[in-house]
């Protein structure tokens, strides 16, 4: 077992991809127990690692989120979140937690928000004064409410994996991550005066708001439309994914008449590839999350857990740790393969609601997102802006402390997260 | 000699990339209509079509792991640069090629095994659908046939992993 966990950490760490770091671990691990003999498990366990039917929505959230960027979108939910609060001081920055929101129901991942913003709000916040290390900060604290609100590859991941309703945790993120939006403000708004935040010319105005609303009316209907779908049970979330393309193209080859055949190949390309890194993650961890059952690596994880302590609350404590600092090393779509079905059952034996458990590790790894050393959309937003990691780093930490606090919040108080699916479902 | 063999090795991986990608484009498209076509004919066709959910599933599998070859193409499969940052430019490229040559034993390695995986599925058939196994199984060892190649291609291309591509995948 020593073994193949060295094998594991000491490739992850001298950088080969992480897909096959998890590949090469688990065939070691099927050596390990079974010599050749076992090899042949191997293409077995990487070819049904993908085959789950709810896997799918994470291409068609992808695909429909390009669409919705290419058609423009992304401008005008902009101009909209600007017209809400941008006459306030640090108004872009505000705008800029608002658009995160709204850009939240139509993609699934928060790499992409933070590249699209990181190009376009971080200059504009550059240009009306703010620093550069404080754009980038408020950009990629923003970015995570993206996985955080519906929908959510994360959580669509860990459904299909654990079983449990990809539309109860598409319902249980919605509290969340409209809290991390209120709060980041919140810090803006205190650090407005001591960071001596712009204040821009323009003031409120009701027409503005309306005028803006109207011309992005029907990209903010996409996630009512997907939600709806789902937790009405009118439809799958694999189908709701494929509605929301349909949706996007609609509301861009018709609406907007903004798409190219050529621009509907790029873009399917684009998912295939963004696909493909994803799910080479999924599939060699299914090779190695075998030798992990089989090992009872989970059960031994979770008698070590509840041989330290006997309280649900410490147990869950020690659980967001553990998260948290795993999520700092690793990706987390590999981080959630490899950890669910360790840490699924332990939250079941302290009593958590599965849907709950399952929206508190999702939120963890996500807010993991943006720690260093290796947090992806810190990396993203250095690479888009050419800011140094360090000095995002530091700018992010009064954002960070806010949103670990939602993160016990959302752990220790579960009406918070729940009463949403108990309404809807 | 040597000189002449690197174009044409990599015109072959940039023409073969160019084909797959409008292959997984393709494929993705596809997986599109079916469930398209899926929830139409539930709710208008009444069809009792049950094979939507089957098709549109292997055609998910093929998409994306033909496009792990081209992930491997732009090298956007990437790990952690810790290491390398703290090495020396000479010690950084030979780490990337031993890293390289482990991937490329890795798709070696499923691309062999897959092809017993694939020749077993001759006598399996898909529950619904009455093909033969065979179809769907054959994509771990095309796909992984496919990434080794473009890895082997990459190593002689370009020394730098790209940071940009991983970063959309999360």
């Amino acid at each position: 077992m020593i073994v193949v966990l060295l094998i594991f950490f000491f490739f992850i760490l001298i950088g080969l991809p992480i897909g096959v770091t998890l590949g090469v671990a688990g065939i070691a691990g099927l050596v390990q127990i079974g010599g050749e003999n076992f090899l042949t498990m191997a293409p077995k366990r990487y070819f049904e690692g993908l085959d789950l039917f709810t896997f799918m929505a994470m291409p068609f959230f992808i695909l429909a989120g390009e669409i919705m960027n290419r058609s423009g979108i992304t401008e005008k939910l902009a101009a909209f979140a600007d017209a809400l609060v941008g006459y306030l001081r640090g108004g872009l920055a505000h705008s800029n937690m608002i658009a995160s929101v709204l850009f939240a129901g139509m993609t699934g991942a928060a790499v992409a928000d933070t590249a699209a913003f990181g190009n376009t709000l971080v200059p504009a916040m550059v240009k009306e004064g703010y620093t550069r290390p404080f754009s980038c900060a408020v950009t990629v604290a923003g970015s995570i409410i993206g996985p955080t609100i519906p929908p959510s590859n994360l959580m669509v991941i860990y459904g299909s994996l654990m079983g449990v309703s990809i539309a109860g945790l598409f319902a249980a993120g919605i509290v969340p991550g409209l809290l991390i939006c209120v709060l980041c403000m919140g810090v803006v708004a205190a650090l407005g005066k001591r960071l001596n935040l712009p204040k821009s010319k323009d003031r409120f105005s009701l027409m503005r708001i309306l005028w803006a609303f109207k011309s992005s009316f029907l990209a903010i209907l996409m996630p009512g439309i997907i939600l709806g779908g789902i937790l009405f049970g009118i439809v799958t979330p694999t189908e709701a994914a494929a509605i929301a393309v349909f949706y996007a193209l609609f509301i861009s080859v018709v609406v907007y008449r903004a798409l190219t055949f050529k621009d509907i190949v790029e873009m399917l390309i684009r998912t295939a590839r963004i696909t493909g890194i994803v799910f080479l993650i999924i599939a060699s961890a299914s090779i190695l999350s075998w030798w992990m059952t089989f090992m009872q690596i989970p059960q031994k994880i979770a008698a070590f857990f509840l041989f330290l302590s006997s309280n649900p609350k410490v147990i869950t404590a020690l659980i967001l740790s553990l998260l948290l600092a795993v999520g700092m090393f690793m990706d987390i779509n590999a981080a959630l393969i490899i950890l669910a079905p360790v840490l699924g059952p332990l939250t079941t034996t302290i009593g958590m609601d599965p849907v709950h458990a399952g929206i508190m590790i999702v939120l963890a790894l996500n807010i993991s997102l943006m720690t260093p050393p290796v947090g992806a959309c810190l990396f993203v937003m250095s690479s888009v802006t050419g800011e140094r990691i360090e000095k995002i780093s530091i700018s992010l930490i009064p954002f960070l402390v806010v949103e670990v606090g939602v993160l016990f919040l959302v752990a220790f108080w579960d009406d918070l997260t729940l009463f949403i699916p108990r309404l809807l479902m | 000699m040597e000189k002449n063999k690197q174009p044409v090795l990599d015109t072959v991986a940039r023409g073969l990339n160019w084909l797959v990608e409008r292959i997984c484009a393709l494929l993705v498209g596809i997986m599109v209509v079916v469930i398209w076509f899926e929830v139409v004919e539930r709710y208008f066709l009444h069809l009792g079509f049950t094979w939507t959910e089957e098709l549109s599933r292997y055609v998910m599998i093929w998409a994306a792991l033909l496009a792990v070859s081209c992930g491997a193409f732009y090298r956007e499969h990437i790990g952690l640069n810790i290491v390398k940052r703290f090495l020396p430019p000479t010690g950084g490229r030979i780490l990337t090629i031993g890293l390289d040559l482990i991937s490329l034993a890795f798709f070696l390695f499923l691309a062999w095994y897959g092809i017993g995986m694939t020749r077993a599925g001759l006598g399996q058939y898909a529950t619904i659908f009455g093909i033969t196994m065979v179809v769907p199984f054959a994509a771990v060892p095309v796909s992984s046939a496919l990434t080794a190649f473009q890895i082997f291609a990459a190593m002689f291309r370009s020394p730098e992993p790209s940071t940009t591509g991983m970063a959309r995948a999360q």
